[in-house]
């Protein structure tokens, strides 16, 4: 042999080749594998990704219309942080702070994971309160998250970390909570073991479920502020309708006086009337006995007639005395008390008619003999007068004073009530105080009459002052008790 | 002693005549007992002749007789004033009162008693007559 590896060498060249393309063959086709694993991963991740993002529609909806059904703020926010996590798996937990009533500091009101203590921080503070102050929801991670956790002072950080576990987190999804601007409060989402769990596309989710919460706590502070609102209205209507139903009752009442004061004007003027001709007729009979012998048959009926007649005397006497205070009704009398408590009891209906009152009552007024309702009953019937008198609103002045007297009696006691209302036509003056005249359509014309009957009963005058635009002034004049 | 001279002012003439008759029977000759026709006579009887009671009704507060009360009042209050009156009210009352009114009857007072309270005022008219 003269080359024993003469032959091999070019046999190796070729297994060199076929080696080497053996293996370009292998690579290509590990590569080929790889590719397919690539694709199959991708298409497995596409999948995936695909899948979580309808199951977050899914969940978003079914968030909203949760929130749709539900009116209590704590069962909002409850729903709110468990489907963050639901939204989030894999979060450690999700914290959802509310500005407090005075809008001074945030409060932690509901957590996914835990038991809810008392933390409140400010605005601007730590990761919720970074996220009160953002318009939109961000991202925080590594550096940016430790920093914002460092502004926690020990005591708030020691509930951070009673909290989320693992501690310290690696990143959060923060949002604000807002409607139409206003700030509401803010969630935060925390992840523990994974820093790049939360990525940038899922700042729209976290975003979102803020604003569904958001809308829903709005709403039902809506809710709510309507229920006072309406609350409060229905007070203020029972208590005018009880006001209305107190003035409706004091107008029965006066109404029930008037017509019980018109039976007695009408029945003191006839007794009036009547008085001549029984003063004549009884004693004629008188002056007819005397003339008539004793034991005539005629003085029978002569007695008869004359005691029928003192029967009659007395029928128009108490007729007489029909509508007026007898003397123990009567006693001392303060008209500024009077007219104090008429003023209240008329106040919120002359309000209602855009009335003002002004009461300019002199402290220095002796007491009168009155019966208190009746003159409180005149003075009601003046000021509903001048208040009649003023559609349009006005002012009613109330006054009094005292007039000294110089023949030595006790003076009077003056009180006017002046309106600024449309006034009194000429032609009616003269005819205002006599019963059943009156120039209102529901007028009874009782009142003045009443009015005048009972000052009159009283030893006092009514007078009344008025032309057409000027308004008008009663002045009513009362004797003053003599110091006893 | 002369009669005294008793005016009556009353614009009801039954009422005026049977006041008239009753003091007339009831005084007797003691006392010469007028009508007045009207508040205005009665006044210019006072001028002319002395009168020594007159029994007058001032109905209404406005009405010329209470006028008459009052001009009596100011210019002879030595002249006494029986009030006797169909129109009796507290009003009424204190204005007489004012007045210097002492004697006051309610109509349908009767005749004697309207007597008593005549002789009483005359009596005393005549008391201070008799002083001065």
């Amino acid at each position: 042999m003269s080359n024993p590896a003469a032959p091999n060498k070019p046999s190796s060249g070729r297994v060199r080749v076929f080696l080497r393309r053996y293996a370009r063959q292998r690579r290509a086709r590990a590569l080929e594998q790889r590719v397919a694993e690539l694709q199959a991963q991708l298409a497995a991740a596409r999948a995936h990704q695909t899948a979580g993002f309808s199951q977050r529609l899914d969940t978003l909806l079914a968030i909203s219309s949760a929130l749709l059904i539900t009116h209590e703020v704590d069962a909002i926010l409850q729903l709110v942080v468990h489907q963050a996590l639901a939204l989030f798996p894999g979060a450690s937990n999700a914290l959802l702070f509310l500005n407090d009533a005075a809008g001074q500091a945030l409060e932690l009101r509901a957590v996914s994971e835990g038991s809810l203590g008392q933390l409140r921080i400010s605005a601007g503070q730590a990761v919720s309160g970074r996220a009160f102050l953002s318009p939109r929801a961000m991202l925080l991670v590594g550096p940016e998250l430790e920093i914002a956790l460092d502004e926690l002072d020990a005591e708030q950080q020691a509930e951070y970390m009673r909290l989320i576990a693992p501690w310290p987190p690696l990143s959060a999804l923060v949002a604000p909570l807002r409607i139409e601007g206003r700030r509401l409060g803010s969630l935060a989402i925390y992840a523990g073991t994974d820093a790049h769990l939360f990525l940038p596309r899922d700042l729209p989710f976290v975003q979102a479920l803020a604003d569904l919460a958001a809308v829903a706590i709005a709403e039902t502070h809506e809710r709510e502020r309507a229920a006072l609102l309406q609350s409060e209205l229905q007070q203020t209507e029972t208590r005018h309708a009880e006001t209305q139903a107190r003035l409706d009752a004091t107008q029965a009442q006066l109404l029930q006086s008037a017509k019980l004061a018109a039976v007695g004007e009408l029945s003191a003027s006839v007794a009036h009337e009547i008085n001549n001709p029984l003063y004549a007729a009884r004693n004629s009979l008188f002056l007819l006995e005397q003339d008539l012998p004793s034991g005539t048959p005629q003085r029978e009926f002569l007695d008869i007639a004359q005691a029928e007649l003192a029967r009659i005397a007395g029928i128009i006497t108490r007729m007489r005395d029909f509508y007026r205070p007898s003397r123990a009704e009567l006693e001392p009398t303060h008209i500024n008390d009077v007219l104090r408590s008429t003023i209240e009891l008329v106040q919120t209906y002359l309000r209602h008619e855009h009335v003002t009152v002004q009461a300019n009552l002199s402290s220095y007024l002796p007491l009168i003999e009155a019966h208190p309702d009746q003159m409180r009953q005149v003075f009601l019937n003046l000021m509903l007068n001048a208040c009649d008198a003023m559609p349009g609103g006005g002012t009613l002045s109330v006054t009094t004073r005292f007039v000294s007297s110089k023949d030595g009696h006790a003076g009077m006691i003056e009180t006017r009530v002046i309106d600024t209302g449309h006034g009194i036509a000429t032609e009616h003056l003269a005819h205002l105080f006599e019963p059943f005249y009156t120039t209102k359509p529901q007028g009874t014309g009782l009142g003045l009459a009443i009015s005048a009957h009972i000052i009159n009963q009283h030893g006092g005058c009514i007078a009344v002052d008025s032309a057409v635009g000027a308004g008008t002034t009663f002045t009513i004049v009362l004797p003053a008790q003599p110091p006893a | 002693m002369r009669p005294s001279h008793i005016l009556i002012v009353d614009n009801d003439p039954a009422a005026a005549m049977v006041t008239q008759h009753g003091l007339q029977r009831l005084f007797v000759s003691d006392a010469e007992v007028e009508i007045a026709a009207s508040p205005l006579q009665a006044w210019a009887r006072c001028q002319d002749t002395p009168v020594d009671l007159v029994v007058v009704d001032p109905s209404t507060e406005n009405s010329p007789a209470n006028a008459l009360v009052k001009d009596l009042h100011a210019f002879y209050p030595e002249i006494p004033v029986v009030v006797l009156t169909a129109y009796d009210t507290p009003r009424l009352r204190s204005q007489m009162r004012s007045l210097g009114v002492r004697h006051y009857l309610a109509k349908p007072v009767e005749l004697q008693d309207l007597g008593i309270s005549a002789r009483v005022a005359l009596s005393e008219h005549l008391a201070s007559a008799g002083n001065v």
